[in-house]
C-alpha cells in the first residue's frame, strides 16, 4: 500500500513538473497558480519520500528495497535512516531536495516574477530529469513478488548516528549546486546581472557549500572513529569527487565577493555555478555506476551508471552551451593591480580551479589507462598529498595576507605591524620546531596556521571597534571564517605528520608505557545488544599514577548480515586523541595498536567554526 | 609602475604557478600510482623486485595459515595460478577463506608477495569491479554483485 502511494506520489510530482516547464505563451496562468504548482509538485515528492521512510518503520517487506535494506530488530532511528542507507532511497531523498530548494527559493526569492518564473522552471527541469532516473531505474517502490517475513538488514557498518545524518547533509550541499545552477542559467537566458541576482547567488551558494562542508566532515568524522585505520581523510575517491564541487563552491562563494570591490566579473561567477553543479553529478556518476571501486559503491548496474552519465551530459552541455551562446557580454574592466584583493582573490581562484583539475585527474585517470592501454593502476594517498597540498600552499599564503590588501591600491594597510609580528611568530614556530622534532611539512603548516589565526585576529583588533552584539559578529565574520581554516590546518598538519603508531601483543592484566603513560588491559566484556553482539577490551589510562579515562575498543558482531565491524577506542583530549584497535586474540594474547593523533581535536574544531561563520554570512544581508 | 606591467607579471606569475602544477602532476602521476594485477597477469609480466604491486582475487580455501600472532601467510587465487603472500599485521575484519581479497605489497624473489596492506571490502558481496570482469572470464564468478 505504501508503495502505491509513494509511487503515485511521485508519478505526479513528476507530473506537474512538466506542467511548469510549458511555455507561458501556450498555457497562460498566472504567477500565483504557477507557484501553487510548483509548491505542490515538492509537496508530493515529499509525501513520496515520508511513506518510503513510514514502510521502513513498520518494516513493510512487501516493499523490495525494505526487503533488501531492512530488518525489524533494527533500533528505530536506523530503520529510519535506512531510507536513504541505499542507492534508490537516497536518489529519492537527491530528487526531493532539488525539489525542496526549489520551494524555499519560490517563498524567499524577491526577484521579478518573470525572472523567478525562469529560475523554477529550470530547477523543475532538473527535477524530471532525476525523476525520470528514480522511476525508470532505480525505483524504491518495487513490490516483492513473494512473501518474506524478515528484511535482508542495513549493512552494520552503516548504523551508526554521524552516518544516519551524513548523506543528508551532503545532498543538502550537492544538490544545493542545482539552485545556483539554475540562477545562472536564469540570468543568462534574461540577460539579468543585477545585484539581487548577485546576492540572491552568493546566499544560496553559501547555504550548499556550508551543508556539503558539514556533510564532507561527518563522514570524515565517522571514517575516523569507524574504520579503524587511524585517519579521518583517505583519498579514497568517493571522498576526493565530494572535495571538487566543494572546493569549486569555495572558489565560487570568494568570486562573489568581489561585487564588494563593486567589480563583477560575471562570466566567473556563471562559469563557476555551473562547474559546481556539473561536478556534483559527476561524483555521483562516478561513485553510483560502479566505475570507481570505493567503499561508498552500492550500485554496479551498468544501466543506472549509463542513465546517470546521460544526465551528466545533458545538464552539463546545456549548462555550458547556453553560457556559450549566451554569456554576457558587458566589459567590466578588473581592477587587477600587482597586489590587490581582487588580484589575490582571482589568483587564488585559478589555484582552486588547478587543485580540482588535479583531483579529478587522479580519480579519474585509473578509468583512462584501463580504457588505453587495459592495465589497471590505482592513484593513492601520496600522488594527491604530494600534488593537491604544494598546489594549496601559495593559496593559504596568499588567504594570511588577504584581509590587509586593499581594493583599488597597491597600497598595504598597518604594513609595518604585520611584518614585526610574522617576524616574531616565525621565530617562534621555528623555535618549537627545532627544539621538538622538525619537519619540513610540519613547519610550513604551522606557520601558514598559525599566522592565519594571528592575522585574521590582528585586522579584528586593529580594524572593527568590539562591541559585544550580532552586527560585530557580522562584520568579522569573514575573518573568523579564516581562523577556523587556520585551526583546521593546524589540526590537519599536526594529526598526519606527528601521528605515532605502537603495536603490542597484551593479556589481560598487562600494562604497558608509552609516552609518560601507562595503559593497563583490564577486562574482556561482551554484551548482547537489540541487533548485535559487541565485545570490548577495556583499557585503563594512567598518567603519573593518576586515573585519567577508560577507553573501549571492540567489535561488534552483527548475526543478520554475519559481519564484524571494529570499532576503535578513543580518548579525546583536546591536545591529542589516545586511539586504540583491537587486533585478533591467539592464545589469550590480544593485539592490540595504538595511535597517538596530536591535535585532532583542532580539525573538528575548526570545521565547527567554519559552519558557524556559514550561519552568520547566510543571515548577513 | 605601470598598470601594463602590473598585470603581466600577474600573468606570468599565474602561468609558472600553472607550469609549477602541471610538472607535479607530471612527476607524480609517474611515481605514485601502483600497478593492479591478478596472479595470473603477475605471472605473465615481469615484474621488478622492488616495485609495489596490487594483487587482487579470492583467499584460496585452505590455504591460511597463522604462523604467529598477527603474522600470516595464505595464498591469491584466481583459479589458474595462485601466489603466495606474506603478512604481517592487522587483517581486516571480512577477511575469510573464500572472499575477495586486495593486497598491496612487494614481489620477492621467489615470485611470492611481501605485502604491507590487506583491503577486504565492507560489504560481503563487495569485489572491485576490476577484478569482478577477470573472475568473470575465468567462470569464477558466482555470487550476484549487488
Amino acid at each position: 500500500m505504501t508503495s502505491l502511494i509513494g509511487f503515485s506520489a511521485l508519478s505526479l510530482s513528476a507530473l506537474l513538473s512538466f506542467v511548469i516547464l510549458i511555455p507561458n505563451s501556450i498555457l497562460k496562468i498566472k504567477v500565483k497558480y504557477f507557484l501553487i504548482i510548483c509548491r505542490c509538485s515538492t509537496l508530493l515528492v515529499c509525501a513520496s519520500f515520508i511513506s518510503l521512510i513510514y514502510a521502513y518503520i513498520t518494516s513493510d517487506f512487501s516493499n523490495y528495497n525494505v526487503f533488501q535494506n531492512s530488518h525489524s530488530d533494527k533500533p528505530l532511528i536506523y530503520k529510519i535512516t535506512g531510507a536513504w542507507g541505499n542507492h534508490e532511497g537516497s536518489i529519492l531523498l537527491w530528487i526531493c531536495m532539488i525539489s525542496i530548494y526549489g520551494f524555499f527559493y519560490s517563498f524567499l526569492s524577491k526577484a521579478l516574477e518573470n525572472f523567478k518564473r525562469t529560475v523554477l522552471k529550470i530547477q523543475s527541469g532538473i527535477f524530471i530529469i532525476f525523476a525520470l532516473f528514480v522511476i525508470f531505474t532505480s525505483n524504491p517502490f518495487l513490490v516483492n513478488s513473494v512473501y518474506v517475513e524478515e528484511g535482508l538488514g542495513l549493512n552494520p557498518i552503516l548504523q551508526d548516528p554521524s552516518l544516519a545524518i551524513h548523506p543528508p547533509m551532503l545532498y543538502l550541499g550537492y544538490v544545493g549546486f542545482s539552485l545556483v545552477f539554475s540562477l545562472a542559467i536564469a540570468s543568462l537566458l534574461k540577460d539579468n546581472f543585477d545585484q539581487a541576482w548577485i546576492l540572491e547567488t552568493r546566499k544560496w551558494s553559501i547555504i550548499s557549500w556550508g551543508f556539503l562542508t558539514a556533510g564532507i566532515a561527518l563522514g570524515s568524522y565517522w571514517a575516523y572513529y569507524e574504520l579503524g585505520w587511524g585517519g579521518w581523510w583517505f583519498w579514497d575517491p568517493v571522498e576526493n569527487i565530494s572535495l571538487m564541487p566543494w572546493i569549486a563552491g569555495l572558489a565560487l562563494v570568494h568570486s562573489l565577493l568581489l561585487v564588494r570591490g563593486e567589480q563583477v566579473i560575471e562570466k566567473w561567477i556563471v562559469f563557476l555555478a555551473i562547474l559546481c553543479f556539473s561536478l556534483s553529478i559527476l561524483g555521483t556518476f562516478l561513485v553510483r555506476s560502479g566505475i570507481l571501486t570505493s567503499v561508498h559503491s552500492f550500485a554496479a548496474d551498468a544501466s543506472r551508471g549509463l542513465f546517470i552519465l546521460l544526465i551528466f551530459f545533458i545538464t552539463t552541455g546545456f549548462g555550458f552551451l547556453v553560457f556559450l551562446i549566451k554569456s554576457p557580454t558587458k566589459k567590466n574592466d578588473l581592477q587587477l593591480l600587482l597586489i590587490n584583493k581582487t588580484s589575490a582573490l582571482i589568483i587564488n581562484n585559478i589555484l582552486m580551479m588547478i587543485a580540482v583539475l588535479t583531483i579529478l585527474l587522479g580519480t579519474i585517470y585509473p578509468i583512462i589507462i584501463e580504457v588505453l592501454t587495459n592495465t589497471r593502476i590505482s592513484v593513492g594517498g601520496p600522488y594527491f598529498n604530494s600534488t593537491v597540498l604544494p598546489i594549496l600552499l601559495p593559496g593559504f599564503l596568499l588567504m594570511s595576507i588577504a584581509p590587509i590588501l586593499s581594493w583599488q591600491t597597491n597600497r598595504i594597510r598597518k604594513f609595518r605591524i604585520y611584518v614585526i609580528f610574522f617576524l616574531i611568530l616565525s621565530l617562534l614556530i621555528s623555535l618549537q620546531s627545532y627544539l621538538t622534532s622538525f619537519n619540513t611539512w610540519g613547519f610550513i603548516g604551522l606557520l601558514l596556521g598559525t599566522w592565519i589565526i594571528l592575522g585574521s585576529l590582528i585586522s579584528i583588533i586593529l580594524r572593527f571597534k568590539f562591541s559585544p552584539s550580532l552586527n560585530y559578529i557580522k562584520t568579522i565574520n569573514s575573518f573568523v571564517a579564516h581562523i577556523g581554516v587556520g585551526i583546521m590546518i593546524i589540526g590537519i598538519t599536526y594529526s598526519s605528520i606527528f601521528q605515532k603508531e605502537y603495536i603490542y601483543n597484551m593479556k589481560i592484566g598487562e600494562e604497558v608505557n608509552f609516552e609518560n603513560q601507562k595503559l593497563k588491559f583490564n577486562d574482556i566484556k561482551i554484551f548482547e545488544e537489540k541487533n548485535f553482539q559487541s565485545l570490548k577490551a577495556v583499557f585503563s589510562l594512567e598518567k603519573k599514577g593518576r586515573f585519567i579515562n577508560y577507553i573501549e575498543p571492540g567489535k561488534n558482531y552483527y548475526p543478520v548480515s554475519k559481519m564484524i565491524t571494529t570499532e576503535a577506542g578513543i580518548h579525546h583530549d583536546w591536545l591529542r586523541d589516545i586511539y586504540i584497535v583491537l587486533g585478533s586474540e591467539n592464545n589469550n594474547l590480544w593485539f592490540i595498536k595504538v595511535y597517538i593523533n596530536p591535535l585532532v581535536s583542532f580539525i573538528w574544531v575548526g570545521v565547527l567554526i567554519m559552519i558557524f561563520s556559514t550561519i552568520i554570512a547566510v543571515l548577513k544581508k | 609602475m605601470s598598470l601594463r606591467f602590473q598585470r603581466l607579471i600577474l600573468i606570468l606569475l599565474t602561468l609558472t604557478i600553472l607550469g609549477a602544477a602541471l610538472s607535479l602532476i607530471l612527476l607524480n602521476t609517474k611515481k605514485n600510482i601502483v600497478f593492479f594485477y591478478t596472479p595470473s597477469e603477475l605471472l605473465e609480466n615481469n615484474i621488478s623486485l622492488n616495485k609495489k604491486v596490487r594483487i587482487g582475487g579470492y583467499v584460496k580455501k585452505t590455504s591460511f595459515i597463522e604462523q604467529s600472532l598477527n603474522s600470516y601467510e595464505f595464498k591469491i587465487t584466481d583459479n589458474d595460478n595462485d601466489l603466495l603472500i606474506f603478512y604481517s599485521g592487522m587483517l581486516p575484519d571480512l577477511f575469510r577463506e573464500g572472499q575477495g581479497t586486495v593486497v598491496e605489497g612487494y614481489l620477492d624473489k621467489n615470485k611470492n608477495i611481501v605485502a604491507t596492506k590487506v583491503y577486504a571490502k565492507h560489504d560481503e558481496n563487495y569485489m572491485p569491479a576490476s577484478i569482478k570482469k577477470e573472475l568473470e572470464k575465468n567462470n569464477q564468478w558466482k555470487k550476484k554483485y549487488k
